[in-house]
């Protein structure tokens, strides 16, 4: 893709481009499909059960059938809603999601965008969808999807922050924002790969990450047995399914960054191993990450409105600080690389 | 000038974590509960009138559906006045059914009471493993009795039908993999810190307010009271069997948990040794007129259910059918509580506060 | 240590992972309920004697039966002409087979009542004389009098 940049911008080259757009659009679908289809089987299995198995050959259509039903479903708008907020706010909402995927290097020379400043980029693009959420909670007319959107504004602001200032330890390493760069930074045996180095920076990002996406045990927003789904209670039908599919690519987005940010990417974890292919040790962290997201819904009871406020700002915050302060000492006594 | 609004909101009779279709009519400032009127009688079947044209056998499968996660109870307490007033004797074997079918459907209660409880908090997996485990005790009632819910298992002067081939060992065997399981679930909830969190403080009273109020069962230990009727009145065969009665000192959803929870454990103490010294042969009926006709008079007799207390007061003119028939139910007197207890709390406890106290809408309603 | 309670949280639901899954396979799978389950009833009109006892403890009044003289001119006593069961109100507790003397109506394992229609759930004799799949054995009707045909 890069070598594209440097030349004058012909219709061939713009062509190139929507096909692979279209190629990384079908691969998140395919991911969102079979994710929600190993969630719900996963989840199933330690709990005693078997999860979905009758639509399709051991459940794998399961998924497909729920967007069909999605899809046929009546488009109500309550009447008393504010219309183009309420029709916006999904739209909204997926559009950044998207985006986001452009700058995830899945190899050496396996990527969309090499921007140099790329985490910046995602984070500045997920605030988009805070708003959205918040346009859907208030568009609504409905008083428990007003107190979900609001609840869940607070929620995603609040640690935007620790999941920054997590992985500026990283950025001062590696002198680079580049995502490429941190992880050819990370080569060598697995102890080279950034979660060692930065544990600290790793579980302070681990947890403002499933709190960003909304997931049990922050899960506030879409809380079942309080509100009744929260800031999506009054959609239905499609503009519902836009909601999930945007959670499903951030949770893609996010276990994407997580292994590029502290796992190491694509690199094995030694190098004797690199006759296997890259793009496939990425697909297993990848996978490692979205299995312990399956997990922790699974066990883990909900955290309350103060608590996690309480958390965000008088545990997180400091822990993050705390990693960065360290790492400079660390850089300083020594050297970089260590 | 801002003014500020209060919210009403209505947590409605249809909502996930209501326990059963009961309406709270909620004040809100801000996330701040000001006033909470409940409203119910969404279930009122009128089981007390109807028994004033059945006699006392068809009362039975009655009784089962009022309280119907734990109907054992229920089936007892009527049974348990009507012998009373008459004088009957209750043969050994009778007895001891009935008190391993009861602790049994003890242990079930506070399964379900904690699935339910945890999944309220968020927590999706008890919810199952409690269920799983529960489905065992109920195919055990089902051998038995032939129902899994709805039992209609006792009759005055005994019990309707004896232990089929092997069910007894097949309780111990249910006794020994229960322990196991509570320990397991001490490892998932009990010790989890977001759980704590959650539940630590919330809803505390004192033990004043607790016997002003008319609190029973796990709700009145929690305070420091140790009053447990198996105990102080003991009925059956309870005054045989050595057990603990668990009590609390905060008077908070923690203590109520951790009490519920070493209740499990008594009652797996008296299934045990009432497994041992179960009899080897014995009548399940005893002698019992043609017509169950009580004499003129009236009682009032109390048990404790997982509950609480739960009384039957029979007044009778004679006839075969009762005159009067009146259930003290324990979770329609420990809601009593519930607007007390919410003001001043935020909306997510209020969740947390209702299932602490652990009501069942069938014995709310009757 | 703070923290180790989620830990272990997280072991036991890791464990059960890879225990056995108790999932049934119903419906492809028909459930085996216990002998002394009380499903729908099953009637034989030959055993009736017409007593009316089974209306009569009907905590619901759902039975409804008429009898009419013995065709054969030798016997005595009446034979069963209808007898209807409304299975929208009956509980399944089955006291009418704890109090039938002869045995004629007796529960049988199948549980399965579902229709789409309300008159459906109106059974008459002779559906009840088919639902012969699946009879109790055990029936303990210790309620019966004691008098004329008792087991």
């Amino acid at each position: 893709m890069q070598r594209f940049w440097n030349d004058p911008v012909s219709w061939g080259h713009a062509g190139i481009y929507l096909l692979g757009a279209i190629a990384i659009l079908a691969v998140v679908i395919v991911f969102v499909t079979y994710a929600i289809y190993f969630e719900r089987k996963v989840i199933g299995w330690m709990q005693y059960r078997k999860g979905p198995n009758r639509t399709g050959p051991l459940g794998l259509l399961q998924t497909v059938a729920d967007v069909a039903k999605l899809l046929i479903k009546e488009d109500t708008i309550p009447a008393k809603a504010d219309k183009a907020l309420f029709i916006l706010a999904p739209a909204l909402a997926f559009v950044p999601s998207f985006l986001v995927l452009a700058i995830i290097p899945y190899g050496l020379n396996l990527q969309f965008a090499d921007l140099n400043v790329g985490f910046l980029y995602y984070v500045a693009l997920s605030g988009i969808t805070t708003i959205a959420i918040i346009l859907g909670g208030w568009s609504s007319n409905n008083k428990y999807a007003l107190l979900g959107g609001m609840r869940s504004a607070a929620q995603m602001i609040s640690y935007e922050v620790p999941l920054v200032l997590s992985v500026v330890g990283i950025a001062m390493m590696t002198e680079s924002l580049n995502l490429r760069e941190i992880v050819i930074h990370q080569e060598g045996y697995f102890w080279h790969w950034n979660f060692l180095p930065q544990i600290i920076g790793f579980a302070v990002f681990v947890v403002a990450a499933i709190s960003e996406l909304n997931r049990t045990p922050f899960d506030l927003p879409e809380a079942e047995s309080e509100l009744v789904a929260g800031y999506h209670v009054e959609y239905s039908g499609f503009r519902f399914a836009f909601f999930m599919l945007t959670e499903y690519i951030y949770v893609y987005a996010i276990a994407c960054l997580a292994t590029i940010l502290f796992l190491g990417g694509w690199n094995p974890p030694a190098p004797q191993l690199d006759f296997i292919p890259g793009l496939l040790w990425f697909a297993l962290k990848f996978a490692f990450i979205v299995f312990f997201l399956f997990w922790i819904r699974a066990t883990l009871p909900r955290l309350r409105v103060d608590q996690l406020m309480g958390m965000a700002w008088k545990v997180l915050l400091p822990l993050a600080i705390l990693n960065i302060f360290l790492t400079a000492l660390g850089i300083e006594w020594w050297g970089k690389g260590g | 000038m801002i003014r500020t609004e209060e919210l009403l909101l209505n947590v409605g009779p249809q909502h996930p974590s209501t326990h059963g279709v009961f309406r709270i009519i909620v004040k809100l400032d801000g996330e701040i509960i000001t006033e909470a009127t409940p409203v119910m009688g969404y279930l009122h079947r009128g089981t007390e009138k109807l028994a004033e044209n059945l006699n006392f056998t068809q009362i039975i499968p009655y009784t089962d559906r009022m309280d119907y996660v734990s109907a054992m109870t229920n089936n007892y307490v009527l049974v348990h006045a009507v012998e009373k007033m008459m004088g009957l004797e209750i043969p050994e074997r009778a007895e001891f059914l009935r008190l391993i079918v009861m602790e049994l459907q003890r242990v079930a209660s506070h399964l379900v009471w904690w699935g339910t409880y945890l999944l309220d908090i968020g927590a999706l997996s008890p919810f199952l493993y409690a269920f799983n485990d529960r489905e065992r005790i109920l195919q055990l009632f089902n051998e038995l009795c032939g129902a899994r819910l709805t039992y209609n298992y006792m009759r005055v002067g005994g019990v309707k039908w004896d232990a089929p081939e092997g069910w007894i060992g097949r309780v111990k065997e249910f006794v020994r993999d229960m322990r196991e399981k509570l320990r397991e679930y001490d490892d998932l909830a009990s010790g989890n810190e977001i759980f704590l969190s959650r539940i630590k403080g919330v809803g505390a009273y004192d033990a004043r307010t607790a016997i002003d109020y008319g609190l029973s069962g796990a709700n009145l230990r929690s305070t420091g009271v140790k009053w447990d009727l198996r105990k102080n009145e003991p009925y059956s065969l309870y005054s045989r069997f050595e057990f603990d009665v668990p009590v609390g000192k905060n008077g908070d959803c923690y203590d109520r948990y951790l009490i519920r929870m070493e209740e499990m454990r008594q009652s797996l103490r008296i299934l045990e040794q009432a497994l041992e010294q179960f009899p080897e042969g014995g009548e399940t009926m005893g002698k019992v007129p043609r017509v169950i006709r009580p004499p003129v008079g009236e009682i009032y007799v109390r048990i404790e259910s997982p509950r609480g207390e739960i009384g039957c007061y029979i007044v009778s003119k004679g006839k075969a059918e009762p005159f009067r028939l009146k259930f003290r139910r324990p979770s329609f007197v420990n809601l009593q509580i519930l607007p007390k207890l919410l003001v001043g709390e935020s909306m997510t406890n209020l969740v947390t506060i209702l299932g602490g106290i652990d009501i069942v809408l069938g014995e709310v309603d009757c | 240590m703070r923290g180790t309670g989620i830990v272990k949280g997280l072991g036991v639901t890791l464990r059960t992972m890879g225990s056995k899954k108790v999932t049934m396979k119903y419906p492809d799978v028909p459930i085996q309920m216990p002998d002394r389950f009380r499903g729908v009833q099953y009637f034989e009109p030959d055993k009736c004697i017409v007593c009316n006892q089974c209306a009569r403890v009907c905590p619901t009044d759902c039975i409804t039966l008429t009898g009419k003289p013995n065709p054969d001119p030798e016997k005595k006593g009446k034979v069963i002409d209808t007898f209807d069961l409304n299975f929208e109100i009956c509980i399944l507790c089955d006291l009418c087979t704890e109090v039938c003397p002869t045995e004629a109506i007796v529960m049988t394992n199948n549980f399965e009542l579902a229709a789409y229609s309300r008159d459906d759930l109106f059974k008459d004799r002779d559906w009840l004389y088919g639902n012969n799949r699946n009879i109790r054995e055990d029936n303990n009707n210790i309620g019966a009098p004691q008098r004329g045909g008792a087991k």
